[in-house]
Order: structure tokens, then sequence, then C-alpha cells
């Protein structure tokens, strides 16, 4: 925990409504941060209204998932993430190549090949030479982080969920999901292993609270197999404001929240809102000295 | 490559290739003299060069040609008895679905030329099993480069959400089929079934119809039983049950609608399972229940499936599937229940993967492999695809991930216009294709409704179990063109079967 360390509380709001009552729902929930580095998570709790006992897993990608079955009859369903996370500036290291012959033979592979979401077409593949012509060194993956903010408008619901890279490229707008898949589709291309992060953004400087959305942003992994993250929205490193929830090869992979439900009923796009304060150092003694406390109490008692 | 399916592959369907040339059918006048003589030529499977029987045939074609007379009654007896039964394949149409033509002169196979194949098809799905087992834990293949990465990693096969699951006794392809043809009389592998393989119905089936219809035949030949299979299938479903003192095991289908579903009847019946559907079953906390008609609840321990595992369960894999049950591979992970298959074998059946079956065998078990595959190549590879197009005549192109004999493409029987399509095609997405040479399949002996006898491209689908060891059915489902000139061995293309026998001495 360095002196440049910032502690933050999230509070992680998601309602589904069905337009009708629905009589079981099953559900995963990947809303637990995932911790790497500099990113520490002091607190976390799941809760569901209906109330139901989540059992936890760890997927492929190395993220926290929840299973969360709601039995007898809802319209409505919520999950309430209260969580406090600390984090600190990572480094901002410039990664060494890969070699392709290196590279096939490697579990970081699967971070080079095409999804659904982030194909590697012939447009995203002439964008790069465009922009970087035959360079394909980290330089120019940092460089290709840079331009798109430069080069893309980002407007709030410019684009969907389900939006891909070519309605990006068409609209010539989109949110950071869009930015990032098209980062990924270009990085890919050139032959570097990067993954879909999710996660929050805090407030920094002088603001100490936010409210609003979940963020995206990349990671790009070197062939010394050390990740580092790119933010193609606001074209830079990621910083200690970056909070990382789960990561995967495209948005598909570290979606929030994916159920199913018996019922004649539709289910509705969830309403989400993500609060995020920033604490100060005397809240965040509290938190620690509240783990002293708990530790404490275990010792006497053993 | 397996189920038929209306969601995915063919039953006792695949593609075999032969070549046309049918020397002992072009002219009419030997044909006459042969048919009241001798046995016709060309059915090499059957007949040495010079006109007299293989050695395995010798007591069964003596027997079928003392009854010249009465082969059409005993093919039409033999059709009746299907009939009877209504051993059905394929997708019901107005409710119906089209009887499995049946050819009565049984396929021979000798006792030597089994064990050989035995010992052979043992150490390939050892290798396979091994194979998967590794995808699904160290992958240790691959960062070995004995199989290309990328080739698992864009496989629809390669399940990531059963990435570091051990299922029980560490086993994963309990039945296999592996398809293998006899090209100038030696058997090679054309494909590797390991997901829900099926055709075993069929054999067992052939059996009983043969011994009611020409009990005479066995009389002469020490013909190997195969009824035990499902004795056998029983025991290892109920080895990988959670509860084995009380297995309750359940045969989980797709519905009426899928070409096998006969099979899946008899098996069900025959080794003591309850035939179930997706929405039959209900899991809570990730354990597995059935419901019966009356509304009772009753555990499940064992799943022998037959639905492909990606259809398994909407919340981990399709969400629009309605044949699974949400919630079963959770149950599954947590080893509250086997499931058999194991989910995730698809790997090892990917036809992109075939070609590193002999690499995966040196590397797993340090043997060399006893069967060869037919010669293939990845479309992936620059120089391979170059090979291919250069050799077009002598290529046979299909896709990786479709069955049932589909958009398969003898190269030598594409127009030059066709073929420029086909290579943009294969250009376009080659992980999607697979090239292999053309080999000319073995023929056997076959009756046409008159009683007249004919040769025609057989393949064969030997049965293997996997516990501990493999244990393999004697003989397995020998599957037949559809007429003699017919490339394609497929019971998808209207291909039929025949008895196998394999000889005990």
């Amino acid at each position: 925990m360095g002196s440049e360390s910032l502690t933050y509380a999230v509070w992680h709001h998601t309602t589904l409504r069905y337009t009708n009552s629905v009589s079981l729902s099953y559900n995963e929930v990947r809303m637990r941060p995932r911790d790497r580095g500099s990113q520490r998570t002091l607190t976390f709790s799941l809760l569901s209204n209906p109330a139901a006992v989540p059992r936890s897993r760890v997927d492929y990608f190395g993220n926290y998932v929840h299973r969360v079955d709601v039995t007898g009859p809802h319209d409505l369903l919520e999950f309430v993430v209260d969580a406090v996370v600390e984090n600190s500036e990572p480094r901002r290291r410039r990664l060494p190549e890969w070699s392709p012959e290196m590279l096939a033979a490697n579990p970081q592979l699967e971070y080079v090949l095409p999804t659904r979401r982030v194909p590697l077409a012939q447009s995203t593949r002439s964008m790069w030479t465009e922009w970087n012509g035959e360079d394909r060194s980290f330089d120019a993956v940092i460089a290709t982080a840079k331009r798109i903010p430069q080069e893309l408008r980002y407007v709030s619901g410019a684009t969907t969920v389900e939006s891909s890279i070519d309605d990006l490229l068409a609209g010539g707008a989109g949110v950071c999901q869009d930015f990032t898949h098209l980062f990924l589709a270009m990085v890919r291309g050139a032959g570097w292993p990067a993954r879909y992060v999710s996660g929050y953004l805090g407030p920094t400087g002088e603001k100490t609270f936010v409210e609003g959305q979940s963020h995206a942003w990349a990671e790009v992994c070197g062939a010394d197999g050390r990740w580092v993250g790119l933010d193609p929205t606001h074209g830079e490193f990621t910083g200690a404001q970056h909070l990382r929830l789960a990561a995967g090869r495209d948005y598909s992979d570290v979606a929030p929240h994916r159920g199913l439900f018996y019922g004649r009923a539709e289910g509705a796009r969830p309403d989400v809102l993500v609060r995020i304060t920033r604490m100060s150092h005397q809240q965040v003694e509290i938190v620690h000295r509240g783990a002293a406390v708990h530790w404490q109490q275990q010792q006497q008692q053993q | 490559m397996d189920e038929l399916a209306a969601d995915s592959d063919a039953a006792p369907g695949i593609v075999r290739h032969a070549r046309e040339s049918n020397p002992g059918r072009e002219s009419a006048p030997n044909m006459a003299t042969l048919r009241d003589s001798t046995l016709p030529l060309g059915a090499d499977e059957c007949v040495e060069a010079d006109g007299s029987a293989r050695g395995p045939y010798m007591e069964l074609l003596g027997a079928v040609t003392r009854m010249r007379s009465e082969l059409s009654s005993i093919r039409q007896e033999a059709q009746d008895w299907f009939v009877q039964r209504e051993i059905t394949f394929g997708t019901p149409t107005d409710g119906i679905a089209p009887i499995f033509p049946f050819d009565p002169i049984p396929r021979v196979i000798g006792a030597a030329e089994w064990r050989t194949l035995h010992r052979a098809l043992s150490q390939r799905v050892m290798a396979l099993d091994h194979f998967v087992s590794d995808c699904y834990g160290a992958q240790r293949a691959l960062r070995d480069r004995v199989v290309p990465g990328q080739l698992v990693y864009t496989s629809t096969g390669y399940l990531r959400d059963i990435v570091g699951v051990r299922p029980p006794r560490s086993t994963w392809c309990h039945v296999s089929g592996i398809d293998v043809v006899r090209v100038q009389g030696t058997f090679h592998v054309l494909e590797d079934n390991v997901r829900i393989p099926s055709g075993v119905a069929y054999a067992l089936e052939a059996r009983r119809a043969m011994e009611d219809v020409a009990p005479e035949w066995f009389a002469t030949s020490t013909v190997r039983r195969i009824d035990d299979y499902t004795t056998r299938l029983r025991r290892i479903l109920q080895r990988i049950a959670p509860r084995p003192w009380e297995a309750s095991i359940v045969l989980l289908t797709p519905g009426s609608y899928n070409a096998a579903y006969y099979e899946h009847k008899l098996l069900a019946k025959a080794i003591g399972a309850t035939l179930v559907e997706g929405n039959d079953l209900i899991v809570s906390e990730d354990e597995v229940y059935r419901r019966d008609d009356g509304g009772g609840i009753h555990r499940v321990d064992v799943i022998y499936s037959r639905v492909n595992s990606d259809w398994l369960d909407p919340l981990v894999f399709r969400s629009e599937s309605m044949l699974g049950a949400p919630g079963l591979i959770e149950a599954w992970r947590r080893g509250n229940v086997a499931i058999a298959n194991a989910p995730g074998t698809g790997v090892a059946d990917d036809k992109a993967i075939y070609p590193y079956v002999p690499a995966m065998i040196r590397y797993y078990l340090g043997e060399e492999p006893l069967i060869d595959n037919v010669p293939t190549f990845d479309l992936g590879d620059r120089t391979q695809r170059d090979h291919v197009v250069a050799h077009f005549d002598k290529m046979v192109l299909k896709p990786v991930d479709a069955s049932g004999g589909y958009d398969i493409h003898f190269g030598r029987l594409v127009g030059s216009e066709e073929r420029a399509t086909l290579i943009d095609r294969i250009d376009a997405d080659p992980r999607q294709w697979l090239a292999q040479e053309e080999v000319e399949l073995s023929k056997a002996i076959c009756m046409n409704p008159d009683g007249s006898l004919e040769p025609r491209a057989i393949d064969l689908r030997p049965f293997v179990l996997l516990d501990e060891r493999p244990w393999i059915s004697p003989g397995g489902l020998t599957r037949v063109a559809a007429d003699p000139a017919e490339l394609v061995v497929n019971s998808s293309q209207g291909g039929g079967s025949k008895d196998t026998w394999v000889l005990s001495r």
C-alpha cells in the first residue's frame, strides 16, 4: 500500500424486472472484484432480493462467479454489491513483443484469436496499418489506445450492449464497451494477446463521489507473461481509479448477469446503478480496524 | 460427429468414400455366369481376386451359395423383422420414421484380423481419452506442440466452462464409435466419434434378426456373441455413479424427432435406465432430480446423455437450448451427478484434430499407432492447402463440424467453376474444412430385392466402452452404401446396415 493508494467504497445495484411473475430463476453473477497486482478487495458482500444463498466458483478466465437461484414466485430481482476496494497506481511497463512461434504454444494464444464480438476483420487490420504502418511494437499499441478516443466520439446511448465493431465504425460514436472491442481487434490483429476487462472507474482529484455505470478497458499481455492495462476510452494507461471486476476475451465472457427463468414473462434489460465513493483515511482506518477487531475476537475465542 | 440429430450430427451415419469403378458389374454376360455359378467379383471384402471366398467367409458363403433359391425369402423375412419391430432411423415425416434398411448377408471378420483391430482401437481410444483429459487439465500436449493450441481454442467442442473438472474415475470418453474402413486389405480410421456415437442398437437388432431368419448360417461358423454390450454399458455407468450402490440411471434423449430415438428407447430398456428429456430433469441445490408422470421426484445419479454437451445446460452453454436442464453442469462439476460421455469430449471429435491422433498416441502412450489415418490435410496450413489444390482430383473435402454426409465434395466430380467457388469457400474459412485423400472402400456382397448379389462399399463402426481399460464389443455396426455406385456410406444418405460377425477362431 503506497502513498498513492486509493480506497473506494463501491455500491453496485442491479434490478431485473419481469413483465409477469416467474416461478424460478437461475442466475450467474460476475460482480465480485477480481484482484490483481495493486488491487485488493477489503470487504465484499452480495445480497439478493428475494433473498438466496449465493454459491461461488472461479471461472475459466479467473473471475468470481456467484450462482443465485431464486425459488418461489417473483416479478423483480435485485442484486446489491457492497465492496471496499483499495488500489494504487500500477507500474507502466513496456512490454516485450511475441514471436508467432512462441505464442503458438502458449495459453495466452486464447487472447489473440477472434471471437464473436471481436472478429479480426480486414477493416480493423487496415486501420492498424493506416495508423501505425508496419510497426507492431508496444509503442504502436499505446499509440492505438491514445488515438481511438481522438478518432471516435464517446456518445452515451449511441450504441447498445449488442452493438458490433462495425456499428461503432459506421456511426463514429460509441461507449467504453465499443472502444474496448475495437482496441482488442486492432492489437490482436497485430499479434498481441489482449483481454477485455470490466470494472469501475473511481473518482479522482477533487471529486470523491461518482454515480453512473460500470466501465470497461483492456489489458495487453507481453511475451514475459505480464499484463498491462490500457483504457482506449480515455487513451491512457489504467490507474489507481480503475477497479477490476472481471476479465475475458470480450464482453460476453464478463457480462455481470446471465440468467434464466421459468414463467410466462419477459425479462427487460437490467437497471444498473453504481455509486463509488473515495474513502477518507479515517474511513479506511475504520474498515481496517473492523477487520482487526474481528481478528482479535477470534483469537480470544480460540 | 456422432449422433444424427436435428441439432447435431448423424447417427449411424458418416461419410465414406469409394471409387465408382467396379469392373465386375460392367460386362453383363460375365455377371450372368457369376450369378449362376459363383460370387460377384469386386466384393473384395468377401472374395479373393480369383473368385474364391476369403478365409473368414468360407463357411458363410458356402451356406449362402447352397441356399441360393431361398435368399430372396430370407431377405424379405429380415425386412419384415425390422418393419414389425419398427426399427427406424431418421427424422420422422408425418410422424413416421423410416425403417432402417438392412442387408441379410453378414459381414465377417476373422479372429486374427479382429485381434489386431481390437488392439489398435483400444490404443486409439486410450489416447483420445488422455487428450480430452489434458485439454481440460494442464494442456501439456499444447505446450509441447503435439497438437496446435489454435485448433483446440477454436474448436466448438472445447468447453471453457469445464476446464479444471475431474470427472469420476477420470474417464471422459465412456462410449466411443471409431469409424474404420478397409483400404486394399488394411483397416484405416476415417473418423473418431467420442461425443454421442449412435448405432449400437442397430447392430444388436441386426444380430437378433439374423438369428431368427437364418439360424442355419450360425451353425457353420463360430460367431462371437454381442448381447452382453448392454450389461457392460450398465456396469460402467454404475461405476461412475456418486452412489454406486443404488445408482439411478437415466438416458437423456433430445426426443422423438431425433433420428436415433429408436436406439435411445431400446438402450434405456436394456440397461434399466429411465428415458427422459430435458424438461423431465430439475436441478435443485446442485442435485439432479427427475419428475415422473405422477408428479413424483426422484434423485438422479447418472445421466447417459444422447444430447450434445453444449446443449446440456442453457445456463452455461446455449441459452436457447430446450434439450437440457439449467444447473446441470454445476451439479456435474460438484460431483453430484455423473454424465456419460463427460461433457467436453467434442474437442477430440473435431475433424480438424483428427490428423493429430497418431501424434497423441506417441505422446501420451509412448507407442507407435497400430492403425493409420486416411491421409488428411490441414487447409489452414499454406503448404498443405496448396498440395490439396494441386491434387484436387484425388481429394475429398468436408466441413469439420458437419455430419450425416452433407456438403461432402469429391474433387474429381467437382466442375471447374464449382471448383473455384469451393476453393474460395475454403480459403475464406480454412478452419472449417478438411481435405482427405479419396480412398477406395472395400466392398461386400449385398443382396438385391430379386435375390441377385452385387458388391457395395462398406465401413465399420466398432463400439468401445472405456472404464479403466477399453472393452470393445466384437464387431460393431457395418454400414452399407445405398447402391453399388454410391460413394458415401451414410445412414443419413440412405445407406443401410448388415450383421457383423467376429469369428472366435
